[in-house]
């Protein structure tokens, strides 16, 4: 790290010495102007500006409201301080709520492993040669534009979300004679759900392509003179490599799965807050919001660090130093 | 680089050993082709097919008569429906370029500059993308209320612009555009400018698509603005004018109606994604990366 920023600092002098007789105005001045973080800032503040009045703020703002009863009269905001009632009753009477909590917590479990490795397997056989993949490569990111849009919600009230018939193929209940109940729980949902996360992949494909194509074709020139099966260097080499791609699809499938917006909670949150009749209200969905964001945090947490766990363990590995190795026979 | 192709990603001949690839890959295309003939087969379908238990997939007696009451429903509407469409292509236009590029520079400098607080604003952007969306309604609202911006058009675009997601996707695509090449621009005396336009833009191609697509497709459905921010019809957009026709009209054409302008309303995102899908799958062939 330390190197990287010396050679940085070398560059930018470098960088900024032909520039130096254009302006003449050395000094203070010049030399805030043309410092890195002075770009970097420039470039920033757009961005920054929206997402600060736009997101940021907003965001806070919840935070406030879900401390409080909010009442909302002729678009005039009333707001008295309630401390954690709010939270207290989303968590202790509300059992809609953690009822949906426990359902989202199931789905990301389920969903996450299965989105991450089909998206790998179906990023491995696009990124293969193979005549019409740039059409297969179209048709599984094409769902990029069914998930984000309203025009999901259609199809799962039609039901075409899941294949008909699919339930059928296997005989569940034999099933449950030889496994255990959440085993085959698990696997009913996956089935019944199997469209869903094939549609949810389309993302996640790309970025794993896009990682698959970066990667070192001499690495595996190398391992296949040493004698290397497609095996071992998928687990040997492939995989090690895509690590920091896998912690980003995983993160982003969390993301893109918490905020959908068919989301049992998200539909939930969002009821209570229109309703008039005094059960929900603004302030009270504002605390489902938070807690409901913190969860996944922790979720968000856990998987990012039995990932960073996996690295670590890599580097020491066996395996690590066939791949050093391999880089080694390269230079 | 014997391996090097450049754009043709796809081999000449077709090998016996390909085979094998299209017993998996076949089968899941067609389910994610599956929603497109269904959008489509819908939007015909006459009333009683509509209404059938269990829902057939296809159309059997395909009919005009669903676009033929929408667009009868359009004609009695004071405003007339162009200016909606104008408003909605003008909201979609100008959200996408500001987005793209606010996200793009902000981008860059998160992933290529050093300086206080970078880590964090990146953190804090991770974070915000994970609240849950509509729960922030109100607060924007306030905020456009305090800015003066009601029932002004730009209401319909500041909000959206600063897009999290944007800015995560891109700033990962740029962490992977190699130093070097931007040292080597910087020797060869470009700017920060010219090193955004002609260097990173042209590398993160595919992650600027993809956000292409997601900005247009959360500009163009976005009917927040015209619910909450705007009270004089003119401004609306036509996500929401089309939505008032599915939850006002009578019911036995309801959905038909509703069907046709699901269809009408989805069609400019195929055609958005059909445009842009090219540059996504266009990987970094000739942008000096390999």
């Amino acid at each position: 790290m330390k190197k990287d920023k010396k050679k940085e600092n070398l560059i930018t002098a470098e960088a900024s010495a032909p520039a130096a007789p254009r302006d003449k105005t050395e000094g203070r001045f010049y030399r805030i102007v043309h410092s890195e973080a002075f770009s970097g800032y420039m470039f920033l503040l757009p961005w920054l500006i929206g997402f600060c009045v736009f997101v940021a703020y907003p965001i806070i703002q919840t935070f406030i409201f879900s401390f409080s009863d909010v009442q909302i009269r002729l678009g005039e905001i009333e707001t008295s301080f309630i401390g954690f009632g709010n939270y207290a009753k989303a968590l202790l009477q509300d059992a809609k709520f953690t009822d949906a909590l426990g359902e989202y917590a199931m789905q990301i479990i389920l969903y996450v492993p299965v989105i991450t490795v089909i998206s790998l397997i179906l990023s491995m056989l696009l990124n293969s040669k193979l005549k019409g993949t740039g059409f297969f490569r179209t048709i599984f990111f094409f769902p990029v534009i069914i998930t984000s849009g309203p025009v999901i919600k259609m199809f799962i009230d039609q039901g075409v979300a899941s294949f008909p018939g699919i339930e059928n193929l296997i005989d569940f209940e034999k099933l449950a004679e030889t496994l255990p109940q959440f085993l085959v729980d698990a696997l009913q949902f996956l089935t019944s759900e199997f469209i869903m996360i094939l549609w949810f992949s389309g993302i996640q494909i790309l970025v794993f392509m896009t990682g698959l194509q970066k990667m070192d074709k001499s690495m595996y020139e190398a391992a296949k003179i040493d004698g290397a099966t497609k095996w071992e260097m998928f687990w040997k080499i492939t995989l090690p490599a895509l690590n920091p791609t896998i912690v980003l699809n995983v993160v982003f499938t969390v993301v893109m799965q918490s905020i959908f917006s068919l989301n049992p909670i998200i539909s939930k949150i969002q009821t209570d807050m229109n309703a008039t009749d005094g059960s929900g209200g603004y302030g009270y969905a504002s605390a489902m919001a938070w807690i409901y964001f913190i969860l996944m945090l922790v979720i968000l947490g856990v998987a990012v660090l039995v990932f960073k766990k996996h690295e670590k363990r890599l580097k020491t590995d066996r395996r690590f130093k066939l791949l050093k190795r391999a880089k080694g026979a390269k230079a | 680089m014997a391996s090097f192709q450049g754009k043709k990603i796809n081999p000449k001949r077709f090998h016996v050993s390909q085979i094998k690839f299209y017993v998996f890959l076949l089968p899941l295309a067609v389910f994610m082709i599956l929603p497109i003939i269904y959008i489509f087969s819908t939007a015909f379908k006459p009333a009683e097919e509509l209404f059938k238990f269990p829902p057939s997939f296809f159309v059997v007696d395909p009919t005009w008569e669903n676009f033929k009451s929408l667009f009868e429903l359009m004609a009695g509407s004071s405003v007339p429906a162009t200016r909606y469409l104008f408003n909605s292509i003008l909201v979609t236009v100008l959200t996408m370029l500001i987005s793209i590029f606010l996200s793009v520079s902000a981008g860059y400098v998160l992933s290529k500059k050093k300086f206080k607080g970078q880590k964090l604003i990146f953190e804090i952007n991770t974070l915000a993308l994970m609240f849950v969306p509509i729960a922030v309604t109100i607060p924007r609202f306030i905020i456009i209320v305090n800015l003066g911006l009601t029932d002004r058009f730009i209401s319909n675009i500041l909000p959206i612009v600063a897009m999290p997601v944007g800015l995560f996707l891109i700033k990962q695509f740029i962490d992977q555009v190699p130093d070097a090449l931007l040292e080597a621009a910087r020797m060869d005396g470009a700017n920060e400018l010219q090193i955004l336009f002609k260097i990173i833009i042209p590398s993160v191609r595919p992650a600027i698509a993809t956000v292409a697509i997601m900005s247009f497709q959360s500009a163009w459905g976005n009917v927040e603005a015209s619910v909450y921010y705007l009270n004089n019809e003119s401004l609306k957009t036509f996500a929401y004018y089309i939505t008032t026709f599915s939850s006002a009209s009578t019911s036995s054409i309801t959905q038909g109606v509703t069907a046709a302008s699901a269809l009408i309303m989805f069609l400019p995102n195929l055609i958005i994604f059909i445009v842009m899908q090219s540059k996504v799958m266009d990987t970094m062939a000739h942008s000096g990366i390999k």
